[in-house]
């Protein structure tokens, strides 16, 4: 195992049970090795078990088959030690809690004192670019700044992997646009270990340093491409010819689709 | 178009109907004025009601309208209160154990639902015969009236929580209790509210039927007694208006109390 392996998945497979007792594989033997640092997407069409990938990550679901440690613990562990940040499609906000209440609730849970919740909240707000909206109530934002506000709770509790299923699918593409733009930043200044769920190829490879193809019945990994493109990337770089020949490459390893 | 909003307006459309029920009440009392020889008895004008309120006419011993239904009331809705608190606080007990446990929810809903389908009356005598006394059994009954609208609803809050929600709680590794005081309690108070609102005026209506069973001096006694003429049967008319309003008005508290508990409800999209 490489030293700076955050994530290593060794031939992992699930298969569920549904209720009338069928068997469904939704995954076989996906062995991938995730860096610490790394952005990573894992695409595919749906159904390909992308989520069940990133909860088997996360902890909310345990493999049928296979290895998985995180940072050399299981995930129960790093659950337990609060390493994930996640965000889901919907914001999934507390319409509750002011939009600042909402980014400290995982530091309630941790037992953070309150001036430091406060203020951690605060420069969450402030990096995702919300800090006027703080004594918002959820349900007075727009789509993409309710996820900003989904990402700042995550960020708050200084996970070391953010765990990203689909963050932006639900947005337009103006604001998924500017979201791709911010969450590298983000990134960069915070140095995590990113995995990405998308079905969106373009997406996946102007935010990734790699993408993993995933391709259904059943999910298997088809293919890790490299995404060798500098960076900081902006919106330019969608249109050279290098980016272009990415998502033509990662395309067309695609199989069965 | 902004007359346009104000015949769209809530308040309109309460106002279209009492105005509705009223016009309808009104010409059913002028054809019973007509045609039967004790109108009072039938269906008496809704002036003769209002007026009969505030008329200074002792109409029980040294007691105005006003007087009796105001001493009747008092203790009706004091009863109707005290096992409306109880009928709360254990349906949302229940609630929260039936979530807590998939054994207790099994083995309790059922006779959640059998004790919804008894009637008030059936259960009247049976109550009374365990307590052994007349008003504690009005309390009871009133609770357990209360009682399932409030289980019903929160059980259905806790189970309609986004399972996202219970999933970030988990990824943050949250206890137990936090879950709860953090994320399904708060998620449920609309639920609940919405138990409370059904179980208000259902709580006040049992209080009313169960006076009637024995005497005493609550609203459904007077209400009785006026029945039997013992009283002018105006008593009763105007009985049967102010429980209406109570009804209506224990609802809208509720809301009232709702509205000030989750102020984010009152807050419009900025767009
Ligand atoms: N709880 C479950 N029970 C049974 N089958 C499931 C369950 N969750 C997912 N699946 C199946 O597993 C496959 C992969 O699902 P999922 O991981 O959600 O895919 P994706 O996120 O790529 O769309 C699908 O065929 C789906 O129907
Ligand atoms: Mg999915």
């Amino acid at each position: 195992m490489d030293e700076r392996t955050e994530i290593m998945l060794d031939n992992i497979g699930m298969t569920y049970k549904t209720n009338d007792g069928r068997d469904v594989t939704a995954l076989t033997s996906v062995t991938l090795d995730i860096r610490k640092g790394e952005f990573i997407s894992l695409l595919g069409p749906s159904g390909c078990g992308k989520t069940t990938l990133l909860r088997i990550i996360a902890d909310l679901l345990t493999p049928t088959q296979g290895n998985i440690s995180v940072g050399g613990e299981t995930p129960r562990q790093a659950r337990l030690k609060q390493r994930y940040g996640i965000v889901f499609q919907s914001a999934v906000l507390y319409d509750w809690r002011t939009v600042r209440k909402n980014v400290m609730l995982p530091l309630e849970i941790m037992h953070v004192p309150k001036e430091e919740r406060i203020d951690r909240a605060d420069k969450m707000l402030e990096l995702v670019g919300l800090s006027d909206f703080a004594n918002h109530f959820p349900g007075q934002l727009s789509g993409g700044m309710q996820q900003r506000v989904g990402i700042a709770r995550a960020l708050a509790i200084r996970p070391e992997i953010l765990l990203m299923d689909e963050p932006f699918s639900a947005l337009d593409e103006f604001t998924r646009e500017k979201l791709h733009d911010d969450l590298l930043r983000i990134w960069r200044k915070t140095n995590k270990t990113v995995v990405f769920v998308t079905h969106n190829i373009s997406e996946a490879v102007y935010l990734s340093d790699r993408v993993c193809v995933l391709s259904p019945h059943p999910g298997r990994l088809s293919a890790v491409v490299d995404i060798d493109l500098p960076r900081p990337r902006t919106a330019q770089l969608k249109s050279t010819p290098e980016f272009t020949a990415l998502v033509a490459k990662v395309r067309s390893s695609f199989e069965g689709v | 178009m902004k007359i346009k909003k104000f015949f769209s307006s809530q308040k309109f459309i309460v106002f279209v109907w009492v105005l509705g029920i009223a016009v309808i009440w009104e010409i059913f009392a002028f054809i019973v004025a007509a045609t039967k020889r004790t109108p009072v008895n039938v269906l008496p004008h809704l002036w003769q009601i209002i007026e009969a309120f505030f008329s200074d006419k002792k109409v029980s011993g040294k007691m105005t309208m006003a007087e009796l239904i105001g001493t009747a009331c008092q203790e009706t809705l004091l009863r109707a209160a005290i096992g409306f608190a109880i009928g709360t606080v254990l349906g949302y007990l229940l609630a929260l154990l039936m979530n807590l446990s998939r054994i207790v929810e099994k083995i309790a809903f059922p006779y959640l639902m059998l004790i919804q389908m008894i009637p008030i009356l059936g259960m009247a005598p049976i109550i009374l015969s365990i307590t052994g006394d007349i008003n504690t059994s009005r309390i009871v009954i009133a609770a357990i009236l209360t009682f399932y609208p409030v289980s019903a609803n929160t059980l259905a809050g806790f189970k309609a929580v986004e399972q996202e929600k219970c999933e970030l709680m988990y990824s943050y590794a949250s206890s137990r209790f936090q879950l709860y005081t953090k994320t399904l309690i708060p998620s449920c108070i609309p639920y609940f509210f919405t138990g409370l609102k059904i179980s208000a005026p259902m709580a006040i209506t049992a209080s009313i039927l169960v006076d009637t069973l024995q005497g005493g001096n609550g609203l459904g006694c007077m209400l009785s007694q006026s029945l039997k003429g013992g009283m002018t049967r105006l008593v009763f008319w105007d009985i049967v208006l102010i429980s209406a309003i109570i009804g209506i008005l224990s609802y809208q508290v509720m809301g009232l109390i709702e509205k000030l508990i989750c102020p984010y409800k009152r807050t419009k999209k900025a767009d």
